[in-house]
């Protein structure tokens, strides 16, 4: 069942250079299985994306559509039953790539006793970093993740923010070209979601390129330059976030047209690009009349919807 | 305790004259064949025969010429500082603790009274602490990995540039080092314990009217008699092991602390022994039936003798006195006298003959270790002529010399092995004897430790301590593979009984296959099967093998062979556990 690609990764959709191809997927599939090799869930099905050099690229869809089964592969932490996948052109599995990766997983997986310090210390040894290299890079991302006051405290005594913190902190370990969080908001009060993108903007501005996934369209509309919309493991859009955004639209004012809150909703997004931020209230709204749309429209029509995306 | 032969080999001998490295090759060869069909098998069942190869040739095709190569000591120095932390900061050193109340219940019920309370006490904690140790090794060792898997912290892991070779070295060291803390810390303790446990020392009771001949009160439920010379010093006779130093001072008859039973003989055995019948002619021995295959028979009053050769036997060892250690059995043919023991003659000559020492006879005592010494000045005869003999110009130039052993009485038999006439060069200290023991311990976590990390890596925690459970268990008990090959010399090995059991041949009749070449290749075939199989039962370690505690509680010198052995074999486990881990550690999916 495995179609074996077996020429290099090309990037052939895009007229660039292929060197500026971080990520390419090629009718990549995972099928979950059990012990006995039974099959238990498609979680991905034949999915073609690229992520180019420098973008900010999105994975959204609503929970189990197969964001993190998409990026385990690509990380090699799991394996393709059908497809392939390439970072920075070599196969997915291979070690080396990792030199050059961040990773901040769907929630923090680190070692609870162990305190931020020895966290960063312990995850720059594995970069092969020198002693003084490590002390250097962990003062200065603690400074940047904001936890200087908690730097000696055991990792189990962290509140869900700052455990999101350390994460971040220890995937931009290795100064990373490309950098793949995941969820990278849930969990976070709005003012934390708020630091995290800009964060997440000015790595993107020291010429990172950054892939995350999240179920919030809300959250992530305003830092993503691309989106990929994943359902039940398909994929059904990909494209410039603006192109979505004008769809996003749409989708709001059919829903609630004749009412007072629509204007409310129109003065809120005007607020944000202000950059007036507690009151981004009710985010999944939008995320949900997304995807009902998206899900109703795959009911009758399966496969990848036509026409909206760019690419 | 009793040595066997193969236990006084030294590291060379092992390695070349016995096969260690030709079993060791064979068996890694056995392995990594076994090993590659396995892998390729599983390999086919997922991805197809042709890919399926490509698969397994890549994993080993990276294996030299990446994972080796870009190997980084840092990676799994900061794997290994993990595991220690995590294991420290588990608070694992609650081991000690339960260590340190074990003991002090011991020290009540060790019997005092037992011949040799030195070897209960050192048998005890040497035992104790194995135990603990080799528990500690397989429950930190076996939950290692999935615990990582289970908490998802190999995510973090897995997507640095780290290496599978890197995670399984790391972990391996990391709980070595856990392990030799607690070891080192256990030792310490034990150490007290015994010198403490066996340190007492007596009054006097009785004393004649000559001040010279007296007997001490009973202390740890043993008294000793003391003889003093002119100068008011003397020791007293061996009770229980031990001596102690008896001296006056002033008016006051002082006794030491024990002397002997804390020490470290450094037997040195012979290269072989010979025997010789009845008739002069060489031979193997007489067997006395029932009594012992261990030790073979010489018959009294006749030409048969015992002759053991010495070599490589270093005159530094020696000052004026060679001492040297007999313990040889008495086989009765008539009753006769039966309190007198049965006597022998012994002495030693040059390796060509022509130079002897002079007989001296002795009564056997047996189940008893008989020390006796000859001096480096001695007489003897020289070409059939008595002369006065240096030992180490006359007899033994070379190293090399023989001791010669006859009996005197008619109709009896003196039975001896090879390792039963031993020279005892000056003791080493006991404090290093057990730290040796203590090392040959740490060994055997090691490889309970590989083996742990080993399952871990493929199974889950429950399932890899089982699997680590059975294999020591294995390792203890020996491995039924023995008697599986004992069994099949009737009828064929398993090809030719696979023709056999169906066509419904009895053992007994001969294999006709109507082609000679054909039963021939299926003989060799079969050959090489049983031997693979034998090779692998080595697959799994022998724990009983690798236990030393006998020698330091017997202040028998642990030999450096030995150690060496134990080492390599140690190392033989590790690379083998390692290439394993490494095998699953590359084909596995990490979040799956
Ligand atoms: N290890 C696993 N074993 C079996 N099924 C899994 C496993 N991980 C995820 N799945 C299933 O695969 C689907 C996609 O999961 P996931 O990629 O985690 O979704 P998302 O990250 O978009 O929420 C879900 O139905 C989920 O239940
Ligand atoms: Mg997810």
């Amino acid at each position: 069942m495995a179609t074996a690609l077996d020429s290099a990764p090309t990037g052939t959709t895009s007229a660039n250079d292929p060197t500026n191809i971080i990520v390419e997927t090629r009718n990549l599939g995972k099928i979950y299985r059990d012990f006995w090799g039974r099959k238990k869930v498609h979680a991905l099905k034949s999915l073609d994306l690229e992520v180019r050099r420098g973008e900010i690229f999105g994975l959204l869809g609503p929970n189990g559509s197969g964001k993190s089964t998409t990026i385990k592969l690509m990380l090699g932490l799991l394996f393709p039953t059908s497809g392939r996948v390439f970072v920075f052109g070599k196969d997915a599995t291979d070690v080396s790539k990792n030199e050059r990766i961040g990773y901040l997983p769907e929630e923090s997986y680190l070692y609870k006793f162990l305190n931020a310090d020895e966290t960063l210390d312990f995850y720059g040894r594995l970069f092969d970093m020198s002693a003084e290299e490590r002390r250097e890079r962990s003062a200065k991302l603690i400074k940047m993740v904001k936890l200087e006051h908690a730097r000696r405290r055991q990792l189990k005594e962290y509140s869900k923010g700052m455990t999101r913190r350390i994460g971040l902190a220890q995937a931009l370990i290795n100064e990373p070209e490309f950098l793949v969080l995941d969820e990278p908001t849930t969990g976070l009060d709005p003012l934390g979601t708020r630091d995290m993108k800009d964060l997440i903007l000015r790595l993107r501005d020291e010429g990172k390129t950054i892939l995350l996934c999240s179920h919030q369209l809300a959250d992530v509309q305003d830092v993503c330059d691309r989106v990929a919309i994943l359902h039940q493991g398909e994929l059904k859009e990909l494209g410039r976030v603006d192109s979505l955004l004008k769809m996003q639209d749409v989708t709001q004012i059919h829903a609630s047209g004749l009412s007072e809150e629509a204007k409310g909703r129109i003065k809120k997004i005007i607020e944000e690009s202000g950059g007036e931020l507690q009151r981004m209230d009710n985010p999944t709204t939008t995320m949900e009349d997304l995807f009902l749309d998206i899900v109703k429209e795959s009911e009758q029509r399966p496969g990848r919807r036509g026409g909206r995306g760019e690419n | 305790m009793r040595l066997t032969p193969e236990q006084f080999w030294t590291y060379s001998e092992w390695l070349f004259q016995h096969n260690g490295l030709r079993d060791g090759m064979i068996l890694a060869l056995a392995l990594s064949i076994l090993g590659f069909l396995v892998g390729y098998l599983v390999s086919v069942v997922n991805h197809g025969p042709v890919e399926g190869f490509l698969k397994v040739s890549q994993v080993i095709g990276q294996l030299f010429s990446v994972d080796l190569p870009k190997f980084s000591f840092r990676r799994a120095g900061a794997i290994a500082g993990l595991a220690f932390k995590e294991s420290i900061r588990k608070k694992i050193l609650v081991l000690i603790g339960i260590f340190i109340i074990a003991m002090m219940f011991a020290g009540w019920y060790l019997d005092q009274s037992a011949d040799y309370p030195a070897r209960l006490y050192i048998s005890f904690v040497l035992t104790a602490t194995n135990y603990l140790v080799i528990v500690l090794g397989f429950f930190v060792s076996c939950f290692s990995i999935p615990m990582d898997i289970k908490s998802r912290t190999i995510y973090t892991i897995v997507t640095k540039p780290v290496r599978p070779l890197e995670l399984f070295l790391g972990r391996v060291l990391g709980f070595t080092a856990i392990g030799t803390l607690v070891l080192l810390l256990m030792g310490l303790l034990s150490y007290v314990f015994v010198v403490r446990g066996l340190s007492h020392t007596h009054e006097v009771e009785t004393i004649d009217a000559a001040g010279r001949v007296g007997q001490t009160n009973v202390e740890n439920k043993h008294s000793h008699n003391f003889t003093l010379n002119d100068e008011g010093r003397g020791t007293t006779n061996e009770a229980k092991g031990h001596r102690h130093i008896v001296r006056k001072e002033g008016d006051k008859i002082v006794v030491g602390p024990p002397v002997d039973d804390l020490t470290a003989r450094v037997p040195i055995y012979a290269k072989k022994l010979d025997f010789t019948g009845r008739d002069g002619e060489k031979n193997e021995g007489y067997n006395v039936g029932y009594m012992s295959e261990y030790q073979k028979y010489i018959e009294g009053d006749s030409l048969s003798m015992a002759v053991w050769e010495f070599d490589g036997v270093n005159s530094k060892l020696f000052n004026d006195v060679i001492s040297y250690d007999l313990t040889i059995s008495a086989f009765r043919t008539y009753k006769g006298d039966i309190v007198t023991p049965v006597g022998g003659i012994i002495y030693f000559r040059s390796s060509d003959e022509k130079v002897e020492t002079e007989r001296e006879s002795f009564k056997v005592k047996e189940f008893q270790v008989d020390r006796r010494s000859i001096r480096t000045k001695l007489k003897g005869f020289k070409d059939g002529q008595p002369a006065d003999l240096d030992f180490f110009k006359d007899i033994a130039p070379d190293g090399k010399f023989q001791v010669v052993i006859r009996c005197q009485d008619r109709g009896q038999y003196l039975g001896m092995a090879a390792a039963d006439l031993y020279l005892r060069p000056a003791d080493l200290q006991f404090w290093w004897n057990f730290v040796k023991g203590y090392i040959s311990i740490w060994l055997q976590m090691f490889i309970v430790i590989c083996f742990g990390v080993m399952f871990s890596t493929f199974l889950s925690g429950p399932v890899a301590m089982i699997a680590t459970v059975a294999a020591i268990v294995l390792g203890f008990f020996g491995f039924f593979v023995d008697q599986l090959q004992a069994s099949t010399t009737k009828g064929g090995g398993p090809i030719e009984s696979l023709i056999r059991v169906p066509s419904q041949l009895g053992s007994q009749i001969e294999m006709d296959l109507g082609s000679r070449t054909l039963e021939e290749a299926i003989r060799v075939i079969d050959t090489w099967i049983l031997t693979g199989v034998a090779q692998l039962k080595s697959a799994v370690p022998n724990f009983d093998q690798l236990g030393t505690a006998d020698f330091v509680a017997y202040g028998v010198n642990l030999f450096g062979g030995l150690l060496g052995r134990h080492l390599t074999i140690a190392f033989g486990y590790f690379i083998l556990t390692s290439l394993v881990s490494y095998f699953f550690l590359k084909t596995r999916e990490m979040a799956a």
